[in-house]
Order: C-alpha cells, then sequence, then structure tokens
C-alpha cells in the first residue's frame, strides 16, 4: 500500500556476506511493481538483463519498469537527499547495508522528513548461518544483525540439510521476527513490503499465496482498541502496516508497524503532507485473516 | 652543480637525524633542496653563499612529520571551540578551556554576538561534557544564548550534538521526532541531545558544516598553519579528502602550489571514497604529484575506536563495557574481504595504511597482508598498521618478517590511559597498549602521531608521550614501554617519512633531500624528558623557505 502522498517507504536490507543480500537487490529490481529506488554498497554486482535497462553511468542504473539502483558511496545523507529529487518520486527505498553494518543503525536514518521507515529485512545463509553465529571473529556481527530484523528471509533452503537446527537458532536469536523462507532469494515482494495485494498469484518460488485487507475510518482510534486488535490478531498474521490517528493527539499522524511479533507506532515526521483518517493494510496466508479482523476498531 | 643561490642557515645546533653526521652547525640549501651540512667551513667548497644567521640562537632538526592527522584539523576552526582543554588555533589564539557550562554559554554568546546574519547557525564543537561538574548542557541553555538563531554544538566524541530550541524548530524536532536518538525528558519533551549521526542529520545545516568547512580552502591552510605551528613540515591526511569530489584535487594543488603555504601534505586516499580507487589511487601517483603535494597511499579502517568499545580486541575483550554491549567491536570491513581488497592495492604498488584499534583487527590486517604477499610477492611495500594500539609483541614480530610499519597512538596514553587502565582493557593491556618499546625491539619501523584534530598536533607532545607514557592523572602507565628521547624523534622523523615512503627526500638533513627543518627554541637532547612537549618552536623551513609560527 502506499502509506500517503509523497512519503517514501524506507526497507533496510541487512545480512552478512554471501546471505544473497545483492540476489535480493536484482530480484527486487526485477520484479518491482511500484518505482523503487535502492542503494546498494557493491554496485559492481548489480546483475540486471541489458534489456531492462534504461540507462545507466558510473553510480546510477536506470531501469525501464522505472526503478532505479545507486551507488551509496557518498553515504546515507547524500543518498535520501538525491532519492527525494528524483523524478518522478520513488515510492520505496531500499537500501542495502554492508556485510558487517548493524541494519538496525541505519534503519535510524530511515525516519527523517519525506521518509517512513518500513522493515529492517535481513537474509542469512541458511547453509552457513549456525557455522558464522559460531565464528569467532564474525559470531557477534551476525548475531546482531538477526536480532535487528523485523523481517528475516532464510535464504538457501534448498541447499541447506538441517533447516530444524537452523530454524531453532534463529528463534532463539530473534523470536519476534517474520521468517521468510526463500532459495535464491525469490521473497514475496508483497509480503516483504507489506503491500496490499491486489492479486495472489502461486509460483514456484514462493511458499504459500497471501491475501490482505484494508480498514479505512475517518475517526481518531483509541490506543486501547489499537491494543486491543492487536492482542486478538490471528497468530499467522504477521504483517499489518499503515498510518492511524490515535484520540489523544489526532492532529498527528501515526505509522503503525506490525512485523512479525512485534510492532511499532511512530509519529509520521513529514505532518502536512499525510492524508486524514486511518488506513491499515493487513497481510496474511490466504483464509488466515478473518472478515471483521478490524473489528476493534470501529 | 646549477648556478642557482646558495644560502647557508647557521644553527645553535643542527640535529641531523642522520646517524653517520649526527650533529652540524651550519646547513646550506640550494632551491628547495639541501647541499651540504657541517660547519660554514665545510660548506664553502661549494663556493659563493649567503650567510643566514636568523637561526643563530635556534635549534634546527629534520622538520617533524605526522603521518596520521586529518584536514578535519584545520576545518574546525572555522568555528568556535568550547573543550574542557586550552587548545591553540592555527593562527596562533590559544581558545582556552570553558570548564563549566557557564563558561561554555558566555563563550557562545561572545561568538552569537559577532555573527551578523540572523539566520546563520551558530555551530562550536569540542564539548566534553563527562568533564563538566553538575547537570547536563541541554537545550534550555543555549537558549540563554539566543531563542531565535539556531545553534548547533558538536560534542568531543564527534557521536553527538547539542542544539537549542531554535534550531530544533527549524528542523521540525519535538516531540512527535520519530528518529531515534533524539534525547527526550521525563515529559517526552525533546531536550536538544542529538545521539548518532540519523538524529544529529535532523538539524542538517549544523551536522553537514564540519564537513562542508573541510572542503574549502581556508580549511586546507589551517591544517598546514597548525603544522608550521608545532614544528610539522609534511603532513598526510589520511583518507578525509573525498578525492573523487569534484574540484578537491584542484583546492589541494592551489594550496600547495602556493609559495607560502607552509607543508608538505600527502593525501591518502579512502577505501570507500568511490568503486574505483585502485586506477584512481594509482593515477593521482603518477600524474598529479607535485613537490608539495603526494600520493600513492590508501587508507583503509577496520575496526572503531577502543574508548568507544568499537575496537575488535581479542580474548578477554572489554574489562567494564557499558551496559547492552555485545562483547566486542565492530568491524567496519568484513574480515573475510580484507585480503582481497588488500591484494588489489598490493598488487597496484599502493601502499595501504589500515586503522586497527584492537589487536584483533591488528591479526586479520597481518594476516591479509601475508596472503596478498603469497599470492604476489612485493618487496618494501610498507604496509602500516594505523593506530597499532593494542599490537601485541608476537604480532610486532610477524609484522617485522612481513615488512609492516606502525604507526602508534602514543598520544592515547596521556589523553585516555586513566580510562583504558580502570574501564576499557584493563590495567595489564593498558600497560603494554602504544608498544613502542616492543615495537623497536623486534624490529618494526614505526612512528607516532596525533590523529589531529582528535589529539591536537604536535609530534613534540606525541613524542613526549612515548617517552614518559604520563597519563592526565600524572600516573606512568606501562613504564616498561616507554622509549628514549632518541628513538621518540625518530619515530617523528624518518620513521614517519619511511611509511610515507618519502624517506629519501624528508625525515633527515644530509645533502640531496628536501631543505624541511623544524626550528626549535630548546634542544630535545637537553630539556629533561618530562619536559620535551614544552619546547617552543619559533616555525619551519620548508623547501628552504622559512614560516614563522602564528604565536611569534
Amino acid at each position: 500500500m502506499k502509506l500517503s502522498g509523497d512519503l517514501i517507504e524506507v526497507s533496510v536490507i541487512g545480512g552478512y556476506l554471501g546471505a544473497g543480500k545483492t540476489t535480493l537487490v536484482n530480484h527486487i529490481l526485477r520484479e518491482a511493481s511500484e518505482r523503487v529506488a535502492v542503494m546498494v554498497n557493491d554496485f559492481g554486482e548489480i546483475n540486471i538483463d541489458e534489456s531492462l535497462i534504461d540507462s545507466s553511468d558510473e553510480n546510477t542504473i536506470s531501469l525501464t519498469n522505472g526503478c532505479i539502483c545507486c551507488s551509496l558511496v557518498d553515504g546515507f545523507a547524500t543518498a535520501l537527499e538525491s532519492v527525494v529529487s528524483f523524478r518522478p518520486r520513488p515510492t520505496r527505498l531500499v537500501i542495502e547495508a554492508s556485510g558487517v553494518a548493524d541494519p538496525g543503525t541505519i534503519a535510524a536514518h530511515g525516519h527523517g522528513p519525506g521518509f517512513a521507515l518500513d522493515a529492517v529485512i535481513v537474509v542469512a545463509d541458511a547453509v552457513r548461518l549456525i557455522e558464522q553465529i559460531a565464528d569467532p571473529l564474525v559470531g557477534q556481527t551476525v548475531a546482531g544483525q538477526i536480532r535487528a530484523a523485523d523481517v528475516i528471509v532464510l535464504n538457501k533452503i534448498d541447499l541447506c540439510d538441517t533447516l530444524t537446527s537452523v530454524n531453532a537458532e534463529l528463534s532463539e536469536l530473534n523470536p519476534k521476527a517474520l521468517l521468510i523462507y526463500t532459495s535464491e532469494a525469490k521473497a514475496d515482494l508483497d509480503l516483504l513490503f507489506g503491500r496490499e495485494i491486489l492479486r495472489t498469484v502461486s509460483s514456484a518460488g514462493h511458499v504459500g499465496t497471501f491475501e490482505s485487507r484494508t480498514h479505512e475510518s475517518t475517526q481518531p482510534i483509541l490506543r486501547e482498541n489499537l491494543e486491543a486488535l492487536i492482542k486478538n490478531l490471528p497468530s499467522d498474521i504477521q504483517r499489518v502496516k499503515g498510518i492511524i490517528r490515535l484520540a489523544e493527539a489526532p492532529r498527528i499522524p501515526m505509522v503503525f508497524q506490525l512485523v512479525g511479533r512485534s510492532w511499532d507506532l511512530r509519529a509520521l515526521a513529514d505532518r502536512e503532507k499525510s492524508p486524514e483518517g486511518n488506513r491499515l493494510v493487513v497481510i496474511g496466508p490466504k483464509g488466515s485473516i478473518p472478515i471483521a479482523w478490524d473489528n476493534f476498531l470501529r | 652543480m646549477s648556478d642557482a643561490k646558495v644560502t647557508i642557515f647557521t644553527g645553535k645546533k643542527i640535529i641531523t637525524m642522520n646517524p653517520a653526521v649526527p650533529v652540524a652547525q651550519a646547513i646550506a640549501v640550494q632551491g628547495d633542496r639541501i647541499l651540504g651540512v657541517g660547519t660554514v667551513g665545510d660548506l664553502a667548497q661549494w663556493g659563493d653563499y649567503e650567510l643566514d644567521e636568523q637561526f643563530k640562537d635556534h635549534i634546527l632538526m629534520p622538520g617533524f612529520v605526522e603521518a596520521h592527522s586529518h584536514v578535519m584539523a584545520g576545518a574546525v576552526w572555522e568555528f568556535p571551540y568550547v573543550g574542557f582543554y586550552d587548545r591553540p588555533d592555527p593562527l596562533g589564539h590559544t581558545w582556552l578551556g570553558c570548564q563549566t557550562i557557564a563558561a561554555v554559554v558566555d563563550r557562545l554568546a561572545e561568538c552569537e554576538r559577532e555573527l551578523k546574519d540572523p539566520d546563520q547557525t551558530l555551530v562550536a564543537w569540542g564539548l566534553d561534557p563527562i568533564f563538566l561538574e553538575g547537570e547536563r548542557l541541554v537545550a534550555k541553555h543555549l537558549d540563554q544564548i539566543s531563542v531565535t538563531r539556531p545553534i548547533f554544538v558538536f560534542h568531543a566524541s564527534g557521536h553527538l550534538a547539542t542544539v537549542n530550541s531554535a534550531m530544533m524548530r527549524r528542523s521540525g524536532i519535538d516531540r512527535y521526532t520519530p528518529t531515534p536518538g533524539v534525547a527526550k525528558d521525563f515529559d517526552g519533551e525533546p531536550n536538544g541531545e542529538l545521539q548518532e549521526p540519523a538524529a544529529m542529520s535532523l538539524a542538517q545545516d549544523g551536522f553537514s558544516a564540519i564537513g562542508v568547512a573541510m572542503m574549502s580552502s581556508n580549511a586546507k591552510w589551517n591544517y598546514a598553519r597548525e603544522a608550521r605551528n608545532c614544528g610539522v613540515t609534511t603532513i598526510a591526511d589520511l583518507g578525509t579528502t573525498r578525492l573523487t569530489m569534484e574540484g578537491q584535487l584542484e583546492a589541494w594543488r592551489e594550496a600547495t602550489d602556493d609559495a607560502n603555504y607552509p607543508a608538505r601534505v600527502v593525501v591518502a586516499v579512502g577505501h570507500f571514497d568511490s568503486n574505483s580507487i585502485v586506477s584512481l589511487a594509482v593515477r593521482l601517483r603518477d600524474e598529479e604529484e607535485t613537490p608539495k603535494l603526494r600520493f600513492g597511499i590508501v587508507k583503509l579502517v577496520l575496526d572503531g575506536s577502543i574508548q568507544g568499545f568499537t575496537a575488535r580486541i581479542s580474548w578477554p575483550h572489554y574489562v567494564n563495557p557499558p551496559p547492552g554491549h555485545p562483547g566486542n567491536g565492530l568491524w567496519l570491513i568484513p574480515p573475510e574481504q580484507l585480503a582481497d581488497i588488500v591484494s588489489g592495492y598490493h598488487e597496484a604498488g599502493l601502499t595501504v595504511h589500515c586503522h586497527c584499534n584492537g589487536d584483533e583487527a591488528t591479526q586479520v590486517f597481518i594476516d591479509a597482508v601475508e596472503l596478498a604477499l603469497q599470492r604476489h610477492p612485493r618487496w618494501d611495500h610498507r604496509h602500516t598498521v594505523q593506530h597499532s594500539q593494542m599490537t601485541t609483541a608476537a604480532q610486532y614480530k610477524k609484522m617485522a618478517a612481513l615488512g609492516i610499519n606502525a604507526n602508534i597512538f602514543s598520544n592515547h596514553i596521556f589523553h585516555w590511559g586513566d580510562q583504558h587502565a580502570a574501564v576499557t582493557i584493563g590495567e595489564e593491556r593498558a600497560a603494554r597498549m602504544d608498544a613502542c618499546a616492543t615495537a623497536e625491539r623486534e624490529g618494526v619501523v614505526f612512528s607516532v602521531h596525533s590523529d589531529a584534530p582528535i589529539t591536537p598536533m604536535s609530534q613534540l607532545h606525541t613524542a613526549w608521550s612515548a617517552v614518559n607514557r604520563l597519563t592526565a592523572s600524572g600516573r606512568v602507565l606501562g613504564p616498561e614501554e616507554r622509549i628514549s628521547v632518541a628513538k621518540a624523534l625518530e619515530a617523528c622523523t624518518l620513521g614517519a617519512a619511511h611509511q610515507l615512503k618519502l624517506d629519501h627526500d624528508i625525515g633527515s638533513l644530509e645533502a640531496g633531500k628536501l631543505a624541511d627543518f623544524a626550528v626549535l627554541e630548546e634542544d630535545p637532547f637537553e630539556v629533561s624528558p618530562a619536559e620535551l612537549k614544552n619546547i617552543a618552536v619559533w616555525g619551519t623551513v620548508v623547501g628552504g623557505t622559512p614560516h614563522v609560527a602564528s604565536s611569534k
């Protein structure tokens, strides 16, 4: 879904070297159904079909589907500035963190004026994760990245024969994150980005199919009603997002994010351009969303 | 020999740092080079000369070489200083330390009155709240200075800033601001403290001010003036200048081409500067060098800082880290990627200077260099461990075997030594940190540095720190790692010149080398070692041209 007018949603992609971050970025650029700007560390690794490239220079590739990919060489502040100036404006910014970065630190930049942080996505290598976490040099780095995730993309599951122990390790490090299983990092982008699902397609790369429902209302919401909604959501539902107004501060648009088992509510930095009222979308496996999922908000 | 004019400078004593001819009374200069050292009588054999006796009461030494500092040392002086300790600026004015919140406010109020444009942000730097007693400085204190002009005060750590209410208003910071790091009171209102870059960057024009100033010509001049004031004739700007940025190479060229520019500068390219550093660094080295502007070095940063608990330290890690600390520090480059990165520069004939504060980082760098050497044998590469604060004896031995140099951050002993013993790495490892004596014993060519502006530039101070190992509280930290005055002065001249691959040109006073001198008021071999840092500096001579210090 689009949160509001000119707002750019920010997804940060972290994960250790070799997990598949760049593969995921390439997948996003290829499959995007919205205008995505991607900021990458390793520009040389971006691998797009020639036929999809509209133009390119040393630090930027423009795609025929409206997406744009840029090098992060000038740092976050400059990258964020340049994204705002792209015309037409992207609706989503995807920042690929370096293999040793704490994606949570980078995500802090995603709340600035004009932006709303969507989620921290961490790609993990199902084959090497346990070995990496035990490594004296990088174990702490890898574990820290997993802990910072809202969404864990567990990649290379087709090559992994120890999935049970990997799952156990992940649920110990971060029991709250939304877990998506992939091979070749082919994650469902609607789920990854928490978008309204307009058509449901089952394809080989996706595990299960998802559907979405949307809530729209005009009256500010009582905090206790929001908390009741969260408490009573079926456990299969791991993605809810939107912009709401709370009764205690109805003039302040609040960004609501529920990913996995944790949720966050923060004011929107840009208060002027946000539409009135409340709009929440819930995404879950097909058949898991009750018709009246938003009873508590009504 | 050409016909150019010969000048013979005399000195009370000339310390050459050339072991073959360690002391002289006179030095002959032709053009920008040394024609010879000796007595006036010896030097007369070169023919007609002009006798210059302006230094007859001074001590001349090879100009000091500061192989790890940053042009930011010149940029910070575009803004008022509000740090705790007294600090001289490049123009010779000593800013007295602000030792109370009231002193900070008074200093800023004075500077505010001098600003003409009412919308211009007042930016200041150097605030160090741990030294200021009583409550913490917050927006309400800065509001006493102005409620209309935005004010932005950088803390000394670089990780925090404090702003006033006008700055918060202009930046849209209020109780609802969602960015983490915007500190809020118990009642939810922001108190003016912005923690870490994401929060600081909300106050954009304040946060970017020093970075913008760094690109200016004035910063480049003030950087060299700061060097001149402490007897430094060659400074390495280690990975700060974005040479890929339009106009930066030209700005350095324009400054250093000026005959009055009082220093030689080695500009090291930062690894993160662009996607094609190898070709950039090679091109700069092969095509863009001038007598006062040198290249050929690439700077890598592998870990964080010890006092920030972000350096990568081997087991048993940190002794008393803050709550919530993950146990060890941060990697800025994936360790298993380092060998490939180093190999790329190594094979191109470049010299890699790698920031390693913790010993685990040092080990990863040593292993990377060893692998690069196995892949591509190369003699005399002079790759250098920068900071080298916790490098062990075994590591120094290995570095000697591989030809790796060290540049040791000796000033840490004075500035943070007490904290290292008590809080970061504990007594035993603090006693052997910044281990100059071990480096010397194991045969590693080394230098010492200030990392200016992190600590004030002065090779007499870094040498003093290596010789005395006195902390701010006055204790001797690790007496076994103290080195002699002679060795410390060698580190600050030939040692640093060697790792910059300039020791054929600078670092000692002998025929054929560049005529770069430090002009001192006292003899560092005659004063007590404890007084080394207090020796007054007249100024420098760079390429035969005298440059008097600003305070003179």
